[in-house]
Order: C-alpha cells, then structure tokens, then sequence
C-alpha cells in the first residue's frame, strides 16, 4: 500500500477509468482461465482456488509491506525501469505463492507436522472424507485461515509500527525481523481464531489438538467464518486508514517520522474496535432484510452466513478504496484532512457497494460464471475480490502506476 | 488538525453513526399476514430410492475431474453405471379420509427409476391417475434426469417444478438425448428423454399462486425457494403438510435452502404454527465429511423442537448418526434395502437413515 497522491489538478480521471477497465478486464481474463468453473483450469472448487489466490495476495503483502521488496530494488530506476521491475517482482510473487503453498504448506509443514495442512497427510492418516477433493479443500481452507492472519498482522504492522523498532536498522534487518515478528503473531491469531475449526473439519473431530470452537454460543456458530469476517471488517479500517486517511490518526503518536509502540498498540486496538463496530452494524443490516439469524440456519439464516458476508461486504468496501486512490488519484484532495478523509470513506463504502451490486446481479453469470443468487454454500466473493485487489497491487506497487503513471 | 481535535471528531462521528445505525436497524421485518393452508389427517412416505448414487467416491471423482462444485452439472460425464436415484411417494389422507398421491421427483438413471418403479407398482399408480401430480424438487441429475420413467407412463402428467430452470432442463422435459466431452473430448451419453412433457406443466416461484404458496390439495402447499445450488442449480420446491392435532411436516427431495430455514419460514408464515416432522435429503454431511456448521444444524433442530426426523439421502449417513446420538429424533430405518439389487457404500448398521423400501407416517 503506497501512499503516493497527486494534487487534484492535472491528473487524468478518464485515464484512470480507462485503467481501471483495462485491469477489470485482465481479472476477468485470470478468473476465465483459472478459476471459472467451466472453462481451463477450474480452481474454483472453491477452496483450492481460494487458497492460491488469497496466497498470491499473501506473497504480493510479503515483499510489499513485510519485506519493503528487500533484496529487490526499493523503486525503479533509469537502469531498472518500473516495467523490468514490475515484471520481475509479478514472477517472484508466483513462485513465491507456489513455493508457500506446496512446498513449505503441503510438502513440509503439513508433511512433517501439522497433518492438515497438506492433502497427501489428510489422505494418509485414513477415515471418513479422507480422499482427494476433500482433502484438498480442508487443506485449503486451512490455508486460508493461515493467510487471513497474515494479511491482518502483516497490514496492521505496516500501518502500526511501519519499521520500528528497526527503523535504525539496514533493510534486510527490517525485512528479516519484521518477518518474523509478523509470523509469530499471525500464528497465534491463526492458532486462536481459526485452527480450532480446522480441528473440527475432521470426524471424529481432533478434540485433542484443538478446542471445540470456543465462539459458538455467543457467535450463534462454530464456524471461523466469525473470526474471518472480524478479521476482514477490521482490515477495511487498516486500508481506509492507510490509503483514505492518508496515516492518520496513528500518524500522530509517530516520534520523528517513525513508528512507536504507542503507535501500534494505538492502531490495533482501535482499528480492531472499528472493526467490531462495522461487524455489528453490518449484521443488524442484514438482520432487518433478512431477519434474525438461527443456530444452524443456512443460507441467509444461518450465522456463519453472516459474519464471513460482513468480511465480504468489507472486501468490496477495500476493493472500492483502492480504485479510489490509485485509479482516481485519491478523490477528493480538499484542504481539511477530515473532510476528504470522510469523503473518501464513504465513496469507497458507495462503490463497494456498487461492486456488491455486481457480483450478485445476472453480470456475474455472464462474467464469472456463477449462480445467481446470495450465499450459496461454497461461493464467496472474497475470491473475486482478492484476485481483483492482487491485480490492482501488483500494477500500482510492482509496476509503480505503469503504463497510467509515469515518472 | 490537532491529534486531539481529530481524535475527538472522528470519535463523536463514529459514535453518532453506530447510534443512528443501530437505532435505524434494530427494526425487524415486518410482520406479515399469516397463511392458513388447510389441514390433513396425515401423511404417508414412501421411500421409494434414496439411493441417487452407490459411490460416493465415483461421484466426487467426477466432480472434481470436470471443475468442482460450481460446474454445470450437464458438462461432467457421470458413470451411469453410478448413477441411481431419488423418488418418494407420498399419500395424504385428507380430513375426510380419502387417499391422495403425490410423486416426488423421477430420479436418474432410467434403470434403476424403471426397476424401483416395477417395485411399487408406481407405472400402474400413473397410469390410472391415482398418482395426481408430480413435484419436482430441483434440476438437479439425480432427481430429475430420470424423468423419462415417469412421462412413459403419463406423459401429460400435472408438474410442478421451480421456475428457475436452464435451457438444458427444458430440453430434456421436451425431448432429447444430452452428451457431455471426456477428457478424451468423446461424447458421453448423459441423460435422455424420448417422451416429451404434454401436460400442464406449473412454474413455481417464491410469489407462489397465493401468498408464496401453491396450494394443490388443503392441507398441503408447495413454497419454491430461490437458492443458489451446486453444479449450477437453483431453486427448489419444498411441501409443506399441515397435520392436524401435530402440526407442520416438511418433505424435501435435498432440502438445500435449509431445513431450519424451512422450519423458520413456517413459523413466520403459516397460521398457527406448530413444528412437527419433516422427511428427505436435509442437504448436510453431502459427501460424508465434517464441518462445524454441521454441529450448529444439530443445536438448531433440537432448538426448534422438530418431534420426528426421518432423513436420507444427502443428509450424510455421520450427521444422522451424530444427530441420533445427540438426542434428536431421527426416526430409524429397516435393513429392507439390502434385498434390492444395489446398495450404497456408505449404509451402516446404525439404520440412521430411512432406506429403500421403508415408509414413515406422520
């Protein structure tokens, strides 16, 4: 997430639409080839394509904001210009996805510790549901729920510290610490909020490595579909916070330009309280069209439902900020920080909600190939977006803005 | 802008729209007027096959080696040799005591529908007219594409069937044999119909003829639920039978909007509202895996009361065992179906499921 934006004038909106079709496009183009059920590759099982495509976001979010592209160029140069750079940093993102996801997941992890985390270990250990398609999907889900940690801990730690307490420190320093720190938390949020319902995938549920899911009766479900959709509603803040808001307010507590642990501990707790509010908020929404949710319900009814539709819900709403910043330069660029910062949130929250529109209307038979309708069991949203989102990073951070902005 | 000063209106904002929020949406649908449908002296299941499949492994191969849940269910070449199918008869016995049948769904392959049939006597039962109507549950292979093993009996048989249909679903009501590619791009026979539908054929949708309701015979309404399905499906029929002295019994054929769902839109919907049975696939543990929502479904049904759950079919063998265990009414099967000629892989001795051949009365 860069913060680079222009003054209002001279800046070309029609070209940033016309950006923003070219890349709507290039996604439609991915989404034919690998993930649209009836075509090529159909990854879209759901889980397995959801794993991979949350997974390159994952690796775009590592060299990005975890890693400040060390050992790569920090920008482009005369020599290394944003195309070869942008090229460059797209491959290592993939092969840094593959590597991640069959290599340290599927081959190592999950082959020599954590059974789950690898379809082949699933398949070994035998029992009900243990074959491939099942396998692979509960593999992937874990997987996801590994990655949603990441992205969280990972954003909030760019937005929050940035590179304290490194920040004296050379830029392998930073990226290797910061990795590590990042990976640390992540595991106990995965740990916390998502292994427990992995355990419970299995039948006999594995009540031995992971307790029953401790959110059920107040979440309505046992689902991590709770945690996942927290997880996403406070995202929305993180984005809205770093890219609308342009830092602040947590830039305030920064000492000499550089983050605190104030800072920090500030940006989690209250970016995580916001989150918990548009949680709440988006779900007495969708009790008034939809009415209560029950223990158990499906479809609209059922609480699982409703928390990973909030995440999703949040999806369009970061999907929407960051077309605003990077396609329509941040608009708009008054004078009151508060002003356009507002501004900027509630024309994202209106064009997520246009994306919402589209995603449930008959376009997205013509374009994605799915069902209408809302909720059906296995279809999120948040694939869509992701993958729209890894598009929109790669062109605006990897390519630095190219072909749209030069330097 | 100061910290303070920021602090201070983005907090006094964020305050002001969460208030306005939640004062602005605590507000619940409004009631609706509630249905009254009639009420039947009682009803009769028959299972005539629950058995849409003998492998669930040879199904999900499929499956996942033309594209995973969301492909169109006509582009994958199932195994025929795999393929079964689910029916049910139902008989109602109205207040005055008269017998009325309703076919539910025609199952898939040909075979296996022409065998079932022969077994109940269903050929004579369509000819004759004692079978009034047909509800087709959903497109979906398995309880449709055997359609043919019911028109040949009575091609202008009274159907009701959801409004969301595909081209490929019309054609086959009208007349056709459907292919799909191998991976060796062969074609592979799929399904065939070569007696087209001539009856009167009833669209259904979620605003119903009345009230959200079709309303065929008193005491018993079929409701269409618009829900997105697997393999590029949607939409489904449910009946609804009023028992009276008991209260509301649901059949499905898989039960994909929910069958709390069901229970729920009951209860706001129908006059005097009392849960008490349902029949069919209840659409859980599919493919025989886990999940936590699975335990959710279990709290649920003991939470709604529900006094007899008879389920099969794509219930998942472990979710109606676990459910029994649990202390929820499943109602259990004989080990009648192991005298037809194939059985599923996944039947246990737990007879957790109503099976081929057994009936349960409500």
């Amino acid at each position: 997430m860069t913060n680079k934006t222009q003054t209002g004038h001279g800046f070309n909106y029609l070209l940033g639409l016309i950006n923003l079709v070219a890349v709507f496009c290039i996604v439609w183009l991915l989404w034919y080839i690998f993930l649209n059920p009836n075509t090529v590759m159909k990854l879209y099982t759901p889980m397995y394509g959801f794993s991979l495509v949350v997974g390159f976001l994952t690796a775009i979010v590592l060299l990005n904001n975890v890693a400040d592209y060390y050992p790569f160029p920090y920008t482009s140069s005369d020599a290394f210009g944003p195309l070869q750079r942008g090229l460059i940093l797209t491959g290592v993102a993939f092969l840094l996805m593959l590597f991640i996801v069959y290599i340290f997941f599927w081959g190592f992890i999950g082959k020599l510790g954590v059974a789950y985390f690898s379809p082949k270990s699933i398949i070994a250990s035998g029992g009900m549901g243990a074959e491939i398609f099942n396998a692979r999907e509960n593999a992937s889900t874990a997987l996801v729920y590994f990655f949603t940690a990441f992205l969280w801990i990972a954003l909030f730690w760019s937005t929050g510290f940035g590179r304290w307490p490194w920040h004296q420190s050379d830029r392998g320093i930073v990226a290797w610490s910061r990795l590590f720190a990042v990976l640390f938390f992540s595991t106990i949020v995965y740990i916390i909020l998502f292994h427990p319902h992995v355990c419970y995938l299995f039948y006999p549920a594995q009540d031995k490595a992971g307790v029953e899911p401790w959110w059920s009766e107040f979440a309505g479900t046992g689902s991590a579909f709770f945690g996942l959709g927290l997880v996403l509603c406070t995202l929305f803040w993180i984005v809205a916070s770093e890219l609308l808001w342009e830092g602040s307010p947590w830039k305030y507590f920064e000492n000499e330009g550089h983050g605190t642990w104030w800072k920090g501990l500030i940006t989690f707790v209250a970016t995580l309280v916001l989150g918990i509010i548009i949680l709440i908020v988006l779900l007495k929404i969708m009790t008034y069209f939809w009415d209560e949710p029950f223990m158990g319900g499906q479809y609209t009814d059922g609480p699982d439902f409703r928390f990973i539709h909030a995440g999703e819900i949040c999806g369009f709403f970061v999907l929407a900020a960051f077309i605003l910043k990077h396609y329509f330069n941040n608009f708009p660029n008054l004078n009151s920080l508060w002003l356009r910062a507002t501004i900027r949130t509630l024309l994202s929250m209106g064009g997520g909600m246009l994306f919402y529109w589209f995603y449930y209307s008959p376009l997205s038979t013509f374009f994605l190939a799915k069902v209408p309708g809302i909720a059906q069991p296995g279809d999120t949203s948040l694939v869509w977006t992701i993958l729209f989102l890894s598009i929109i990073m790669v062109q605006a951070d990897f390519f630095e803005g190219w072909p749209m902005r030069r330097k | 802008m100061k910290r303070r000063t920021f602090l201070k209106s983005m907090a006094a904002t964020g305050l002001a729209t969460s208030l306005a929020g939640a004062g602005a949406l605590t507000k619940q649908a409004h009631a609706k007027k509630k249905i009254s449908f009639g009420e039947v002296k009682s009803v009769k299941v028959g299972v005539l096959s629950e058995t849409s499949w003998f492998d669930n492994d040879n199904l999900k191969k499929h499956i996942v080696d033309y594209g995973g849940a969301m492909t169109n269910q006509y582009d994958i070449p199932w195994d025929w040799e795999n393929a079964g199918g689910y029916m049910a008869l139902i008989t109602v016995t109205t207040l005055e005591g008269k017998e009325r049948k309703i076919l539910m769904d025609s199952g898939w392959n040909n075979d296996w529908v022409d065998y079932i049939y022969e077994m109940n006597n269903i050929p004579e039962m369509l000819k004759s007219g004692e079978i009034e109507f047909m509800v087709l549950s959903h497109w979906h292979l398995d309880h449709y594409w055997g359609i043919e093993s019911t028109l040949k009996h009575k091609p202008d048989i009274l159907l009701y069937a959801p409004k969301t249909y595909y081209p490929e679903d019309m054609k086959l009501l009208k007349g056709a044999h459907l292919t799909a590619k191998n991976k060796q791009g062969q074609d592979v026979h799929i399904c065939k119909n070569d007696v087209p539908h001539t009856g009167k054929l009833v669209l259904c949708n979620p605003d119903g003829e009345k009230d959200g309701i079709y309303n065929p015979i008193p005491g018993v309404a079929i409701r269409n639920f618009d829900v997105p399905i697997l393999l590029r499906v949607r939409g489904e029929n449910v009946l609804y039978f009023n028992v009276k002295d008991k209260g509301i019994v649901t059949v499905t054929g898989c039960c994909h909007p929910g069958i709390l769902s069901l229970f729920s839109y009951a209860r706001k919907n129908f006059e005097g509202y009392k849960p008490y049975g349902c029949y069919g696939g209840l659409h859980i543990t599919l493919f025989e895996t886990w999940d936590p929502k699975f335990d959710d479904i279990i709290k649920g049904v003991k939470a709604f009361k529900i006094q007899k759950l008879g389920c099969n079919h794509c219930t998942g063998w472990i979710w109606a065992e676990k459910a029994a265990a649990a202390g929820v009414p499943v109602v259990k099967g004989t080990d009648k179906y192991k005298t037809y000629k194939r059985q599923s892989t996944v039947a246990t001795a737990s007879n957790a499921f109503l099976t081929n051949g057994d009936t349960v009365v409500f």
